[in-house]
């Protein structure tokens, strides 16, 4: 009686998995390469999106002498003007653009002053290594529910910072002479409005000298 | 009063503490407290720890006692997203097995009957005390889930196996109608089937139950691999749910399965308890845990508190015994 409710059991199993296959045989070549064609390329991603999408969007920006009058009229103002936030996040990001002169360079950053006459330090642009998710959520080009996976999201962050150090950095750092005039367009993230805003610490996206 | 009226105003003990809290909670909170929103989040919140408490309930009333639930959800929320998400590369065969998620379920629970089932083994052949073999257990499997993901999460996995997390059917979320078809069939089990007669037997005078023909070492067996899978069902639905494999998923669940069992009612020298009184036991920590949120009271006293409630109900428990 035993075995037959086994084998009862078994033809039931049998039966369900043949309606609802467990899983699906395939060769491993094909099985890798569906892999790779599936997995997310981060690189490629940001590659494609620094091209087509970021470099022709910087017309998007605010302009940095607007800005910082802004700011300095009313910082909370400003941030409402200008601003971009994500989620529920209490950082909020500057997508800015410019022109200011060197006024002192180190190996982190080159700072310059905006305001014609100026000689303070105005705007940081970032030139060390670079972290955070500016580039990414500062632009406004990229909305994070678009994605479902997170971690594609991540790395396409780390992506984009990769190819800044990459294909901005190195130029930055031979124009960064004192005195030197420098145009740039980047994204500002501020955490804390006592240290990140006066002066603006700017990721940098595209930068020229005049 | 006699016996048959104290056992009864014993077994209605939890009911009146949920009633009671649930009382005060829409006295205090009525505007935030007694919405269906909430409500509903109660019941979603509660469902993971029904699934592991039902198994718990089983395991105690033997006299026992399972502390590797949280990670045995771990693991088998882990293996069935991996199954789901890489599949399984047999480089020997040259083929790789690419798993449906009807199948990567079935892995998962598979995964958790096993490890349940080697708990068991454990305790009745080599007669570790269950305390031990399952806080050995709790160790290894949090470390086969960390040799199995890498210790990093595995995510994006599907909306046909998100649905068992996320799915919503007639406005109940699923997580909801799995916990209570649990709890039904597993209420039917404990007291309409041999082996649920069996269970209480054995945590009631485990010797008067060997001396009467039992097979006492089969049933606490099965106890612990049914407390096993029951903790794959939990794992998977916190995976489908969070969409999310999380190798540090289920850390401290124990805890709360264990704490809900005895809140509920159930001995923790076995043979006496339920598994609706489990249900109720999770519903108080669930509307505890709400109602402390919606009442803005810090996290860690929280803790505070569900300890305090722990320990009262235990000593409730032994208070009780010792009048019996």
């Amino acid at each position: 009686m035993r075995v037959v409710r086994w084998i009862i059991a078994l033809a039931v199993a049998a039966g369900v998995c043949w309606l609802f296959p467990l899983f699906h045989v395939v060769p491993l070549q094909a099985a890798k390469a569906e892999k790779a064609a599936a997995k997310f390329d981060a690189a490629e991603f940001a590659d494609t999106f620094w091209n087509k999408r970021l470099l022709p969007g910087l017309d998007k920006t605010v302009k940095a002498d607007v800005l910082l009058a802004a700011i300095q009229a009313d910082p909370a103002a400003a941030k409402k003007k200008f601003a971009r936030s994500v989620g529920f996040s209490d950082a909020y990001f500057y997508f800015v653009s410019g022109t200011g002169r060197v006024v002192s360079v180190s190996d982190d950053g080159v700072s310059l002053a905006i305001t014609p006459g100026s000689t303070n330090a105005e705007v940081i642009l970032l030139a060390g290594l670079i972290f955070g998710d500016a580039v990414r959520d500062g632009t406004g080009l990229l909305n994070g529910s678009d994605y479902s996976n997170s971690q594609d999201f991540n790395d396409m962050s780390a992506a984009l910072d990769h190819l800044v150090e990459t294909r901005v950095l190195p130029g930055l750092h031979e124009q960064a002479k004192i005195g030197a005039e420098i145009s740039f367009a980047g994204c500002a993230e501020v955490d804390d409005e006592a240290n990140d805003l006066k002066p603006l610490k700017v990721i940098p996206i595209q930068t020229k000298t005049r | 009063m006699n016996a048959n009226s104290r056992e009864l105003l014993k077994r209605l003990q939890p009911l009146a503490a949920l009633a009671l809290i649930m009382v005060a909670l829409s006295l205090m909170r009525p505007e935030i407290f007694l919405t269906i929103g909430n409500l509903r989040n109660i019941l979603l919140q509660i469902s993971v720890n029904v699934c592991l408490s039902i198994g718990m309930t089983l395991v105690i009333l033997t006299g026992g006692i399972d502390l590797s639930v949280g990670s045995i959800l771990a693991f088998a929320g882990a293996v069935a997203a991996g199954l789901l998400k890489d599949g399984l590369t047999l480089t020997f065969f040259g083929v790789a097995l690419q798993f449906t998620p009807f199948g990567a379920i079935v892995a998962g629970l598979i995964v958790g009957f096993a490890l349940g089932w080697f708990n068991g083994i454990v305790i009745t052949r080599l007669k570790v005390p269950p305390f031990i073999a399952t806080l050995g257990m709790l160790a290894i499997a949090r470390g086969l889930t960390m040799l199995w993901t890498d210790g990093h999460p595995i995510t994006n996995l599907g909306p046909v196996f998100g649905f068992i997390g996320m799915g919503i059917w007639l406005g109940v979320p699923m997580p909801v109608w799995i916990s209570v078809a649990l709890v039904l069939l597993f209420y039917v089990v404990s007291r309409n089937t041999t082996l649920g007669r069996y269970i209480y037997a054995v945590g009631g005078n485990e010797k008067a139950t060997a001396y009467s023909g039992v097979n006492i070492n089969r049933v606490k067996l099965w106890t612990y691999a049914l407390g096993g899978l029951l903790a794959a069902v939990a794992g998977l639905i916190i995976t489908a749910r969070l969409d999310t494999a999380d190798p540090k998923v289920g850390n401290g669940y124990e805890l709360d399965s264990i704490a809900a069992v005895v809140i509920g009612g159930t001995s923790l020298s076995g043979g006496r308890g339920s598994i609706f009184l489990t249900v109720i036991g999770c519903l108080i920590i669930g509307v505890l845990n709400n109602g402390l949120s919606v009442l803005n009271v810090p996290a860690y006293w929280q803790l505070v508190i569900k300890g305090l409630v722990l320990v009262a109900a235990v000593a409730a428990d032994r208070i009780g015994a010792k009048e019996n």
